[in-house]
């Protein structure tokens, strides 16, 4: 996928990339300060926002095979079980209960399969989000900061799930996050916004651990990133 | 026991039990004609952004405080025999009164549906493009969602159409068997000092009007996050 010349007005805050490139079936790791424009640019990748100029070269990607997950998750106001569903149902798919109720086993959410989705809390919810954006098989997932409020032991389960699904398929993902130790654990490439440009993008080991310009390298040191070790 | 009889009696009158019937036909046409309107306009006006749509919503809200009796006396002067829709013999019949109902309900119901979809649509918007759904997967979510506003927004629009009296007064004529409503006749049963049957059907209006509360407030309670399906 290709990003060029991409610009955003919003107001307030103007979000111009000149080039971009995330390669498919990686993992991309999306860091930088609050307002860098990190959320604009999976937004606009997710057809939520619409460019003002340039141009997001999908390479035969559509628009139904992206998903993404948001820090306050959006919940139906109806059961557990039927928030999971919802992206089977609109591409009219028949649910596989025996996948589904393995799925909330797994992460907690079995006994509560026909509760009120919206009197979860706001760690399920989010576990509940990832859920319904993996359930009908994306090739492209954006995870806007909703790792942000798991329990340590949900996160590992999550983390593992995410290596485990990238190991048997080649899905592309965005992990955007402030947690130096999530973008470690998972992602192969990462990319540095601030004040909505893209600054420095590459491997890891490089942008993470060995940063080229000073901004990044001074961002790196406030995170505490250079205290994380390579995986 | 005099008394009870006498009240049994009144419930049982033809008069009344046709006033009630009136009522309810034309309440239940027009508030069904209002809320396909409404609805539909409520959410189209959150969803498109063209020139001169603040000046609608400004005139929609105009309308909400535009008196019955003056709605009743324009749809006078287009059903009556010389007037434009005069040939269409609408004048004192219910068609007539579900006519001018409709248009006093449905500014009503599409203040609320657009009030109720500029919060809540935006949001519903950006999680139905995440999940990949089409534009109109899209607006049967939105309106799904709503369900319980846009419940709320036709019973208050009901409670409105079963109290009016203006306008169905001057458009229904208020004429017995025919198009004498709850309230018309409550009115013409003062004037003739009949107090008995007016206060009877006031009774009936006020048990409707109790009726319709408890509903609107059973679809509020949804809000409480702890219900379980």
């Amino acid at each position: 996928m290709k990003i060029i010349n991409l610009k955003k007005n919003l107001g307030m805050f103007a979000l111009d990339i000149k080039y971009m490139e995330l390669e498919r079936g990686c993992i991309h790791g999306f860091i930088g300060e609050n307002g860098s424009g990190k959320t604009t640019t999976a937004k606009l990748i997710a057809g939520i926002l619409k460019p003002d100029e340039g141009e997001i070269l999908y390479d035969g990607l559509c628009s139904r095979e992206i998903t993404m997950t948001s820090q306050k998750p959006y919940m139906l106001h109806t059961s557990v079980y039927e928030n999971l569903v919802y992206p089977l149902k609109i591409r009219g798919i028949k649910p596989n209960e025996t996948e589904i109720e393995a799925a909330l086993e797994k992460h907690g959410l079995l006994e509560k399969k026909k509760q009120y989705a919206r009197s979860l809390s706001s760690g399920e919810q989010q576990k509940l989000s990832i859920l319904r954006a993996l359930i009908f098989k994306p090739e492209f997932v954006i995870v806007d900061e909703t790792l942000s409020n798991l329990s340590a032991e949900s996160l590992s389960l999550f983390e593992n799930l995410i290596l485990e699904i990238q190991k048997i398929s080649s899905i592309t993902w965005i992990i955007i996050s402030h947690q130096p130790h999530i973008i470690n654990e998972l992602c192969d490439n990462v990319h540095f916004f601030s004040n909505g440009q893209l600054i420095e993008s590459g491997k890891k080991e490089y942008v993470f651990f060995n940063p080229e310009k000073p901004i990044v390298k001074a961002y790196m040191q406030r995170q505490a990133f250079g205290t994380v070790k390579a995986r | 026991m005099d008394f009870l009889n006498e009240t049994i009696s009144l419930f049982s009158d033809a008069g009344i039990v046709n006033a009630v019937n009136v009522t309810l036909i034309m309440s239940a046409f027009s508030v069904a004609i209002s809320s396909l309107l409404g609805i539909a306009l409520g959410i189209l006006l959150e969803q498109c952004n063209f020139p001169g749509k603040r000046m609608i919503i400004r005139l929609n809200r105009t309308l909400l405080a535009f008196p019955p009796v003056v709605v009743g006396l324009i749809v006078y002067l287009l059903l009556m025999r010389n007037g434009p829709l005069g040939a269409f013999s609408l004048l004192f019949t219910i068609k007539g009164m579900i006519i001018a109902q409709t248009i006093i309900i449905t500014p009503i119901i599409t203040s609320m549906v657009y009030s109720f979809a500029v919060k809540a649509a935006p949001a519903i918007r950006v999680f139905a493009a995440t999940m990949g759904a089409t534009k109109q997967q899209t607006n049967i979510l939105i309106v799904k969602e709503m369900k319980y506003e846009i419940y709320f927004a036709i019973i208050t629009g009901f409670g409105r159409s079963i109290s009016e009296v203006g306008s169905v007064m001057l458009v229904g004529g208020n004429i017995e068997g025919r198009t004498r409503t709850m309230t018309t006749a409550i009115s013409m049963l003062k004037s003739q000092g009949i107090y008995t049957e007016g206060v009877a059907l006031g009774i009936i209006l006020l048990a409707f009007a109790f009726i319709l509360q408890w509903a609107a407030e059973c679809f509020q309670k949804r809000e409480s996050e702890d219900e379980n399906y």
